[in-house]
């Protein structure tokens, strides 16, 4: 099957592209102009603009948080039933199934679900597997697990230690490793309330730094693609801007990836003791070259903040709207849910919309900064379209600041900022960069060889309207979406990686699980054939 | 003006939803109109006319002659008029009722005047379980208004009420005024066990008292109190039992001190 998308402007910044030509796709792949091969199917993208599918990186759409979420909240999936755009958190009520089919409409074919605890990663791929057309993968939870606390705190070895995070991405088939508040959700169960960088966890002796750092040198050691994913301690305090700084002076010169960056770009200034600290979070970021940050950004409007931090989510507990809430002080992480309507009349919320931009607009870099809402936690997924063109326009970005209290915006810098994304940077940002970020050789770009994951969307100067709908979207080469509406749908897989590891590590998980749990270490592994798909899973490669 | 007259022509084949047929959303309609309102739940479509001959008048007035348990949604959400339902009707029957009166001459489903604001609702029937109670999710139950059920209350009639009167002439079941947040309910009969399981605040009262009493009440004495007194004089038009009841000297219990303990529950008999 030879297909073309011809005459239209494609923009693949990773292979310098940018200009007006065909794009050839054979059997799923993207390919050179062939010599004299007829298309057997031709889809005209004159004036319209062609880029690989979206990556997503940072985005909570399945697992057991996600699922407590929707128990916590059943009367928005009635709500949202009979009149899906009117009604409040209409997004959230999302099945399963309308989550890849909502992604794939705005033209993105990739999305990382970066939470998930090893002993629910099952549920977790049952769940993706029920996630159409794009495809997928998890980040594995590590850094507050008893197994990884006792490793450090009897000082064993590099090698033990990465052989345990290679058991686990294999186990969980993962495609990286997440640490959320490393040593904060331990801690949380001695009644910790509050946890910095360098505070010890009880009765382990090991301090935060340490397990970040550990699981850091891990993960390089391991040669996996994707840098260690950190969501740091005191997310959402003001002051807590200096944490941030902290860790990436931490990083050291090896790879670190900082999750929903807004969250942690907050400073004491102002009469209310909250102001942005973005810019010189933005330029420590600048600075440290192996560092990147994906954004989080607040959008207003009601949603719910799902996280395996515990402690925070424990802590906002009171500030849960509608007033309910589950907090999970359970194995290893636990989690917390924690309903919240982002108002725009709030000074705190209007401070963290500005803190999210200031970020986007003051790092410099595009492949070193991410797309994301941290989905549900900041605004929900479809939110994206009215970001793409915040950032695209001072001027769209000027309305939004005169809606906003005047003395929320005294304590930021966005209204001196005139940066504006271009639609190359845009690429960069949601495909080139976050290919390379996750080791995904084959995607984010469209280049010969790539997957043909590919985005077309009409060239509107309403930015948001061009992004929240997609022309044409193909996926393995395959049509799936026209004019913003799904046509087809299939399967997508899960990326995962397999490093090395030595054979002795799986004999010691099965005597602990046997030993501390009782039970048999089985549980903690996705087989394949449970999930019901041909080819479920796609191995990336590790760098050697 | 004569009412809006909807008769049963036959028991439908399918749950229908009638909460299209309110006054507020029938005012200015012709009969053609109202005939062609669409009531089905399923793909198989259903319209008035198919259910209903129709008799035009006042929608400000409706009677409803002939219905059945497969009636759900009589009368949510209604603003202000009057409904009257000659038959049984199914579930939520009066929900998110704000003003207006609503009379079913017969059992009603569960939950009856789920989360209601105003108004007044009388079944003169049974009531099923969950009266006035919130669905899954909801905060609160009742927000308003008075209900008054002639027959017997299923389980948790009153679950998370906030403000409002509910008087039930018949038995209730378990959990009567569970986790209510506030407001007032009245039971004339024997009430089933553990009324007034995790009320925060509220009035409960419970003519013949209930076979098991939560031991996170605390027995306060009898009394006679003046405020029964002045409540017993709103309560008459409603119900002319309930009104003498509250003028007889009750036992009061305060609770539930498993949560707030704000809450109180009167017994009309000493149990």
């Amino acid at each position: 099957m030879l297909t073309r998308i011809a005459n239209g402007r494609v923009i693949d910044p990773a292979n310098n592209r940018d200009a007006v030509g065909d794009l050839w796709i054979r059997d799923g792949r993207i390919i050179e102009v062939p010599p004299g091969d007829r298309p057997d199917a031709t889809y005209d993208a004159t004036g319209k603009i062609v880029m690989a599918g979206a990556i997503d990186i940072h985005s909570h759409i399945a697992g057991w948080n996600v699922n407590t979420a929707r128990l916590l909240l059943p009367e928005y999936h009635r709500a949202a039933a009979p009149r899906p755009i009117a009604t409040p958190l209409s997004k959230a009520g999302w099945s399963t199934f309308e989550t890849g089919c909502r992604y794939a409409e705005m033209g993105f074919t990739t999305v990382v679900e970066p939470a998930v605890s090893p002993h629910y990663a099952l549920h977790a791929h049952l769940e993706l597997a029920d996630v159409p057309i794009i495809d997928k993968a998890i980040l594995v939870i590590l850094g507050n697990d008893d197994y990884l606390l006792r490793l450090l705190q009897a000082n064993e070895s590099d090698a033990a230690i990465s052989d345990y995070v290679a058991w686990t991405l294999e186990m969980s088939r993962s495609l990286g490793v997440k640490v959320v508040n490393a040593g904060g959700a331990a801690a949380f169960k001695e009644n910790v309330r509050a946890f910095s960088f360098d505070d010890v966890v009880p009765s382990y002796g090991v301090s935060s730094r340490r397990i970040v750092k550990a699981l850091q040198h891990a993960v390089t050691a391991l040669g996996v693609p994707h840098p260690l994913h950190v969501h740091c301690n005191n997310l959402g305090l003001a002051g807590n801007f200096e944490t941030a700084l902290t860790t990436i002076a931490a990083a050291e010169d090896l790879p670190l990836h900082l999750a929903h960056l807004q969250f942690y770009g907050y400073g004491k200034e102002g009469d209310r003791g909250f102001s942005s600290a973005a810019a010189p979070l933005a330029a420590a970021v600048n600075a440290a070259n192996t560092v990147t940050a994906d954004v989080g950004q607040v959008m207003f409007g009601q949603t719910v903040t799902i996280s395996s931090d515990v402690l925070r989510q424990f802590n906002a507990r009171k500030q849960a709207s509608p007033r309910k809430w589950v907090i999970l002080d359970s194995d290893a992480n636990g989690a917390g849910i924690v309903p919240y309507d982002y108002r725009r009349n709030n000074f705190y919320n209007a401070v963290q919309w500005a803190v999210g931009l200031e970020l986007f607009l003051l790092i410099e870099d595009p492949r070193r900064v991410f797309f994301t809402t941290d989905h549900p936690n900041g605004a929900p997924f479809t939110a994206y379209p009215e970001i793409f063109a915040l950032l695209m326009s001072r001027e769209r970005r000027a309305q939004w600041l005169a809606e906003l209290p005047p003395e929320a915006l005294a304590v930021t810098t966005l209204p001196a900022i005139t940066r504006e994304y271009s639609l190359g940077e845009i690429a960069t940002m949601t495909r080139a960069a976050p290919g390379r970020l996750l080791g995904l050789r084959d995607r984010g770009h469209l280049g010969a060889g790539a997957v043909a994951d590919v985005a077309v969307y009409e060239d509107d100067a309403d930015r948001a309207k061009m992004f929240r709908a997609a022309a044409l979207v193909f996926k393995d080469g395959e049509l799936v979406v026209r004019d913003g509406r799904v046509t087809q749908h299939r399967w997508g897989r899960a990326l995962t990686v397999r490093p090395e590891r030595d054979a002795a590590i799986d004999r010691r998980m099965k005597a602990y699980y046997e030993d501390r749990y009782g039970l048999s270490d089985d549980f903690v592994k996705v087989p394949e054939h449970v999930l019901g798909r041909p080819d479920p899973f796609e191995r990336v490669p590790c760098v050697s | 003006m004569k009412p809006l007259v909807l008769t049963l022509r036959q028991r439908p084949k399918q749950r229908l939803d009638l909460s299209p047929l309110v006054p507020h959303l029938l005012a200015g309609k012709t009969a053609s109109q109202i005939e062609r309102i669409a009531l089905q739940t399923t793909r198989q479509s259903v319209d008035v006319a198919e259910i209903f001959r129709v008799r035009m008048g006042d929608v400000e007035r409706i009677l409803i002659e002939g219905a059945c348990e497969r009636f759900d949604h009589v009368g949510q959400s209604m603003t202000g008029g009057e409904i009257r339902v000659d038959g049984d009707v199914g579930t939520q029957a009066g929900r998110l009722m704000a003003g207006g009166r609503l009379v079913i001459r017969g059992n009603a489903g569960p939950w009856a005047a789920s989360g209601m604001r105003g108004g007044e609702f009388q079944i003169l029937g049974g009531a099923g379980d969950h009266l006035g109670a919130p669905l899954a999710g909801e905060m609160t139950g009742m927000r308003g208004g008075v209900v008054v059920v002639r027959g017997p209350a299923g389980e948790r009639a009153g679950d998370r009420m906030r403000r409002g009167t509910m008087i039930i002439e018949g038995k209730s079941g378990a959990y009567t005024g569970s986790r209510m947040i506030a407001g007032t309910l009245l039971v004339l009969d024997q009430a089933g066990p553990l009324p007034g399981f995790l009320m925060k605040r509220g009035t409960i009262v419970l003519a013949e008292g209930s076979g098991e009493l939560s031991p996170t009440f605390l027995d306060c004495g009898q009394h006679q109190l003046l405020a029964m007194k002045l409540w017993s004089e709103f309560i008459r038009p409603y119900s002319k039992r309930a009104a003498s009841l509250l003028k007889r000297s009750l036992r009061r219990l305060a609770g539930d001190m498993a949560v707030l303990g704000k809450g109180e529950i009167f017994i009309g008999k000493r149990n």
